[in-house]
């Protein structure tokens, strides 16, 4: 078993590869750290943002809305990189991918291609959301459709169906984790296990079994001496070798209709797993063998869609499914007790910036409020959508990008000079 | 003051509201129970086996195997009893014997299911409608008497507190003479797009969903929950919906059937019906209307899956219409008393419903195993749910033959249509065979 310590150190290993490319882009600018958000859950992958330029003392009013947009139905979220944001959306039953410029909300470039709009139990439309990775932007659809496009001209440098290539089975919603660039390659939660391709070319790496995926989206972990990701199955939770792909560990974790959905939190050095339908959560550290050591396990915390989110020994999330009265929760990593408990405007989709959780509530009530475990005081409301908000929104660089399922986008002014 | 004050019921001299019939636990005595169908509602149902206290669940069926392995996880995690899964039903009646079984299958399943676990010596808890045909829920019937054993159908409106204080304020004729009913649900939607066929999930048996009605290629539109709108296996809405306000009607009238039906409906709005080897959509109708003739009064049902109908202040229920005002009997919103005079006062209960699938299951459940224990009648048994299904699958005959059939309910017969008394049966895929009455 590793202290935390020790597990810091290795995941400091990560954040050196961005070290270059921050100093470039921020170093001496400004004194107020902005930040891109050019992955799910951010660019630590935790859903927390190291931004600072942004403010909740908005106007009575709310936030200025900067401009809005249409970008088609689902529930993919937003990814902001170099001044561009990506998502996606589909309309008569054709996905299109946007990159928009993030201060105007203009479109840069699109792509569009055949995808059914998927609508059972559900609106339907895209769930994943796109990868920016360098120049390059990934993405995965629902139905296995892999695109690499040319971040700044959107032209398509590769594709492929993934699900025909591989036959690897449809999950009941298709598809929904987003791309994971790392190093030479990208990984899908395609397969029992996930699926390693060439990030240049495509070509398959390595390819697990065809048996059910869950909807995460792929997350690297240095644990021990290597790296392994890790992957949300049909079944349960996997930690499989970045490099060749063999199963490190697995835990079985059967949730009702094999909706592993929230994606592994990484906390002090253990990974905290979670699911809806009344399944619950468990804290467990990989060990040697296969199976993992449980800290604890309990149903306090049960994520159904957007993952708990971590900050400093606790964590914060939805619990309860979007048709059962679900419940902001703050839970302590250690225990497993709950702290506190907040009803109010159900479902919610959230990630923190500066201690801060900003938090969407299902109709569009934005909220922002201290990540505190002693207790729920939001210091800012605004109603800034209608229809309905599962999708977490992004703030990057003092705007704040948030959509509804019929794929209504507005970007909110948060940057401190729009402040009163 | 004015209509449009509301009254709680509680208040309101006269009407009592009634707590509902729980039984206490009884301690020690265990009935092994199982599951066949072991899908949301067949899980929903099991649920309220394990929260009576009185249950040992033994053993779980479905064709699926993913949900069979998941639905005997949750048992565990429940209660920490570890079922036996099966995923044939006749393998699990043979060697476990249940003394209950609970059968949450597609419609087309309950009649050879619930026959099947008579003859084990089971008790049945099956899910409404009782059958997919007439002659189906008349064998099922006919086997529950010579079994002597119980059988209990999922009509849990039977006993929801809003619509049994409902029943009682219709029945002091507080709303008058009653001379039409109308039933209806009501919701968005519009054109439905085929979906691509594909190859069932890993480890099920699509053979055997099919089981006795025609095979088609698997969809994810039908499995999980979507055969609900597939006529083969289920009877669309005024089947799954219908079945619950016709029950209401039958509640509250002296007389056991109606003697004539007329429906009529269509798919004008979602689309013809697709099924090809590359894809399908569903086949029921998007909008039904099926008229009922009783002796004293005159009964509508009416669904439309589009426009949700806002115009109005309720979606979902049943009308009573009665000489001093109009009776509303709905789901989440309770039931409503608007009367005639606007000096007169509007009376609403609120509903007392388990959320959030919203039914009254508890109280169905604790009703069947004290019928089982006292050797009474339940109070959603076959004899009177037998009644209400047939009902609903009467008016989808006359959707098919496009005319009103006219029904000799005491020998349960349709009068001088060869086409439409066929339709009270209907062939099975081999090797299945229709069930004798």
């Amino acid at each position: 078993m590793l202290p935390t310590l020790s597990s810091r150190l290795t995941y400091g290993f990560w954040a050196v590869c961005f070290f270059l490319f921050i100093q470039l882009k921020f170093g001496g600018v400004s004194e107020l750290k902005a930040a891109d958000w050019p992955q799910w859950r951010g660019e630590e992958r935790n859903g927390v943002s190291a931004e600072q330029n942004w403010s909740d003392r908005w106007p009575d009013s709310g936030p200025p809305i900067l401009w809005k947009a249409q970008v088609g139905a689902g529930f993919s979220s937003f990814t902001v990189s170099n001044g561009q944001v990506f998502t996606m959306g589909n309309a008569d039953n054709t996905d299109t991918v946007f990159a928009l410029e993030a201060a105007t909300g203009k479109t840069l470039w699109k792509h569009s291609y055949s995808s059914d709009l998927g609508d059972k139990y559900f609106e339907g439309g895209t769930t994943g959301t796109p990868t920016v990775s360098g120049d390059r932007v990934y993405t995965l659809s629902r139905w296995g459709d892999v695109f690499c496009f040319e971040r700044i001209s959107g032209q398509v440098v590769w594709t492929r169906n993934v699900q025909r290539d591989t036959g690897a089975r449809l999950p009941s919603w298709g598809f929904a984790g987003s791309p994971l660039v790392l190093g030479t390659r990208v990984f899908l939660n395609v397969g029992e296990a996930g699926l390693a391709l060439e990030k240049s070319t495509g070509k398959t790496v390595w390819q697990s079994s065809t048996g059910e995926a869950g909807y995460t989206t792929p997350l690297p972990w240095s644990y021990g001496t290597g790296t392994q990701v890790l992957i949300g199955s049909g079944r349960g939770y996997v930690g499989v070798d970045v490099i060749t792909g063999k199963e490190l560990w697995r835990i079985k974790w059967l949730t009702q209709y094999g909706v592993n959905a929230a994606d592994p939190v990484i906390a002090e050095g253990r990974l905290f797993l979670s699911s809806g339908y009344g399944k619950g959560s468990v804290l467990i550290q990989p060990g040697t063998g296969a199976e993992p050591e449980i800290a604890w396990k309990n149903k306090v915390l049960r994520t159904q869609m957007n993952a708990a989110v971590h900050l400093m020994g606790y964590l914060y999330g939805v619990d309860g499914d979007t048709t059962d009265k679900p419940v902001l929760k703050c839970v302590e990593l250690a225990s497993g007790t709950e702290k506190w408990a907040n009803p109010d405007l159900g479902c919610r989709a959230m990630m923190m910036a500066g201690g801060r959780m900003i938090l969407m509530g299902e109709k569009g009530e934005l909220s922002i409020a201290p990540a505190s475990p002693d207790g729920f005081k939001p210091t800012a409301r605004a109603q800034v959508l209608g229809g309905k908000c599962w999708t977490v929104p992004v703030l990057a660089n003092g705007l704040l990008y948030c959509r509804n399922s019929r794929g209504d986008v507005a970007c909110l002014d948060l940057r401190l000079s729009a402040a009163k | 003051m004015n209509r449009r004050t509301f009254l709680q019921v509680a208040a309101n001299a006269g009407i009592l509201v009634q707590a509902p019939f729980v039984l206490a636990q009884k301690p020690g005595r265990k009935w092994r129970i199982a599951l066949v169908g072991s899908g949301w509602w067949g899980k929903t149902v099991l649920k309220e086996a394990i929260a009576s206290g009185q249950c040992k669940v033994v053993a779980l069926c479905d064709v699926d195997a993913s949900a069979l392995e998941v639905a005997a996880d949750q048992v565990t995690d429940l209660n920490g009893d570890t079922p036996k899964t099966y995923l044939d039903y006749r393998e699990l009646l043979e060697k476990e014997k249940p003394e209950i079984v609970i059968i949450a299958t597609p419609d087309h399943w309950h009649a050879l299911q619930t026959l099947a676990a008579l003859k084990s010596g089971s008790h049945v808890f099956v899910e409404k409608p009782t059958g997919h045909t007439v002659n189906e829920s008349r064998a099922m019937l006919k086997a529950s008497r010579e079994s002597g054993r119980i059988v209990q159908v999922g009509l849990h409106r039977r006993l929801g507190p809003h619509h049994v204080n409902a029943m009682k304020f219709l029945k002091s004729r507080a709303v008058g003479e009653v001379g039409m009913v109308r039933i209806f649900a009501h919701s968005g939607g519009g054109v439905e797009k085929p979906q691509r066929n594909s190859e069932p999930s890993e480890g099920m048996n699509w053979d055997m969903w099919c089981g006795p009605a025609p095979k088609r290629p698997f969809n994810g539109k039908l499995h999980p929950g979507g055969w609900r709108n597939f006529l083969d296996y289920a009877n669309g809405t005024l089947g799954d919906w219908g079945v619950h306000w016709l029950d209401q009607v039958l509640m509250w009238t002296e007389e056991k059937y109606p003697k004539r039906v007329y429906s009529t409906g269509g798919r004008q709005i979602a689309g013809a019906p697709v099924l090809t080897e590359l894809e399908q959509t569903s086949d029921a109708p998007d909008h039904q209307v099926a008229v009922y003739d009783f002796e004293k009064f005159t009964c509508i049902w009416e669904h439309r899956r589009f426009a949700e109908n806002n115009a109005e202040k309720h979606r979902i229920g049943a009308y009573f219409y009665g000489t001093k005002g109009t009776l509303h009997i709905g789901w989440q919103d309770g039931w409503t008393f608007y009367p005639n005079r606007d000096s007169d006062l509007q009376v609403h209960e609120s509903s007392q419903l388990q959320q959030p699938e919203g039914h009254n299951l508890k109280i169905l459940w604790a009703d069947f195993l004290d019928s089982i224990e006292s050797k009474r009648s339940p109070a959603a048994g076959i004899e009177l749910a037998h009644r209400s299904s047939v009902l609903p699958l009467l008016g989808m005959i006359s959707l098919k033959v496009g005319r009103s059939i006219q029904w000799d309910g005491a020998n349960e017969q349709i009068v001088g249509d060869a086409a439409a008394s066929a339709l009270l049966s209907r062939p099975y895929r081999a090797p299945y065979l229709y069930p004798k009455i």
